[in-house]
């Protein structure tokens, strides 16, 4: 369980995160959404341990960090790296020995090529496939489906599935709410650094609405399309 | 043109600014400690104008960076493109020429002219089909990248290794030794993405041993077949090769401790002259290593608790 009390984080005096409080418990699928610069990757980022923030955040694990699966929106690689060293720095990082990388290589991707040269969804599938290599019991997956085919959106949905039954605390984004809805648990709305709605998912169908609402309006309107 | 030239000044100016130093004093220093080090380089070594030209060669080969090139050429065109890369390259040279011409190295000079020129108009292949094997696959990532960058460079030591005994030239060997230490040492030169750093499930002091234990390891593997072949050959040498070696260690130490002394910054001009004043004065190390390793342990401390 991941425990988050009073959780504010500002950049100079403007505050991304305005005390944020929730408890993220193992064996469930949280789902957080949220327009373009409402706070989550900031959100994100303070669970990660990467931000200075002011509040607490607690977990069974003392140090979350190292029990953290961390899958960044734009997952970063370096020049010359191959997807198989890829996977080997992650693993080492975390004192994992993994004697056949090629056999948990679930999304065949091209190991051997440099990383560099993947496509924006391969890069996604290889970053995934290292952080479950890594045997964590926490997991951040920042757009996992972004990016992704069809074929292995419906992997990364039984992977995440799979977590969920392993007791292990997943935390979704996604801008496509059908791949929140299929997965999650639970839905937080965060606007504005705050969560200003939290449901379960009998109620997805309703905040799915609310937000076409809200994010709608008048707009396309505006457009005056002929 | 001339306005991406100005805004390149305009960053520059940023990074001496964001490394507290005010732009024009920065120019200073450097100026004064490029041609301080290009004397004392001309001094020691008979070999100075092939390393002062393998080092203007190597600066200006990094603004042939693939996706950079074809950045400027999205933005401006092919044409464009020649003219601000032949222009860069000649600024980035200018302080080696102007040295060059006070050395009356004339021929070096006209080298380096030509070898600048046609390498801002050469297109380098933008994908590669193939993977460079390296020995270092089980130990990402410095090592594994910068092998595959600077493989060459190992062969030319080695090489230089075998004409060290064959004209019984130990400083020869010497010199071979050191290029596959500089080399390693340039691993080593930029910080890496903040994730590369968090996900390890170290704190600071033990990430720091175990970034030089496998610096060192590794570099080891690489200068050992040198230092073996020059103990053979040269016997009466072996101390001063054990001296050079420790040394070579101790820069190796240096630049990892220095690197993240300013995590998640670059190295900058205070850091560079700490650097150039232990070339200098060697025996610096002994009390610089350990001030810089505190430093280092410090700035990583927030990503590794």
């Amino acid at each position: 369980m991941i425990a988050i009390r009073n959780l504010t984080k500002k950049y100079g005096t403007f505050e991304v995160l305005k005390n944020i409080n929730i408890e993220l418990e193992n064996g469930k699928v949280y789902g957080i959404v949220g327009e373009n610069g409402a706070g989550k990757t900031t959100f994100f980022r303070c669970i990660a341990g990467l931000e200075h923030f002011e509040g607490e955040i607690s977990a069974n694990q003392n140090d979350i960090k190292n029990h953290l699966g961390l899958l960044l929106t734009e997952p970063f690689f370096f020049q010359k790296i191959t997807g198989k060293e890829y996977i080997q720095l992650l693993c080492n990082a975390r004192h994992i020995k993994i004697a056949d990388i090629e056999s948990k290589n679930i999304f065949d991707l091209p190991l051997n090529q440099y990383a560099s040269t993947y496509s924006t969804g391969m890069k996604k599938k290889l970053a995934l496939t290292a952080i479950l290599l890594q045997g964590n019991d926490y997991f951040i997956l920042d757009e996992p489906f972004n990016g992704v085919d069809i074929q292995s959106n419906i992997i990364v949905a039984e992977i995440i599935h799979t977590l969920k039954n392993l007791k292990k605390t997943v935390i979704i984004s996604s801008h496509i709410f059908s791949t929140l809805s299929d997965t999650c648990d639970e839905i937080h709305l965060l606007s504005k650094g705050s969560f200003i709605k939290s449901v379960k998912k009998a109620d997805f169908q309703i905040l799915e609405e609310e937000m076409k609402q809200l994010t709608i309006g008048n707009k396309i309107e505006k457009l005056g399309l002929k | 043109m001339k306005e991406y030239l100005a805004l390149q000044y305009t960053i520059t100016n940023r990074r001496f600014k964001d490394a507290g130093i005010e732009p024009i004093l920065a120019y200073i220093i450097l100026t004064i400690g490029f041609f301080g080090l290009s004397i004392y380089l001309f001094m020691k070594t008979e070999f100075a104008q092939y390393i002062y030209i393998f080092s203007a060669f190597t600066l200006v080969a990094k603004l042939s960076e693939t996706q950079r090139t074809e950045f400027l050429k999205i933005c401006f065109g092919n044409l464009q493109l020649k003219k601000i890369r032949i222009i860069e390259n000649l600024i980035c040279i200018l302080p080696f020429l102007a040295f060059m011409v006070f050395k009356l190295l004339f021929l070096s000079v006209a080298v380096l002219l030509i070898l600048s020129v046609i390498l801002a108009l050469v297109n380098f292949q933008t994908t590669y089909n193939y993977t460079i094997w390296t020995p270092f696959s089980k130990h990402p990532f410095e090592f594994t990248i910068g092998f595959r960058n600077t493989f060459y460079l190992f062969f030319v030591a080695y090489i230089l290794t075998l004409i060290a005994i064959s004209v019984n030239n130990f400083n020869l060997g010497l010199f071979a030794m050191l290029l596959v230490f500089a080399t390693t040492l340039s691993f080593y030169s930029k910080p890496e993405n903040e994730y590369y750093v968090w996900t390890y499930r170290l704190n600071a002091n033990h990430f720091l041993f175990e970034k030089t234990k496998t610096a060192m390891l590794l570099t080891s593997y690489l200068v050992l077949p040198i230092v073996v072949i020059l103990s053979i050959y040269f016997t009466q040498t072996i101390g001063l090769l054990l001296i050079f070696f420790l040394v070579g260690s101790g820069f190796l130490i240096l630049i990892i401790v220095t690197k993240y002394s300013t995590y998640p910054k670059e190295i900058n001009i205070p850091e560079g002259l700490l650097l150039a004043l232990c070339i200098w004065f060697p025996p610096v190390l002994i009390f610089l290593i350990p001030f810089l390793f505190l430093k280092a342990k410090k700035s990583l401390n927030y990503l590794l608790k």
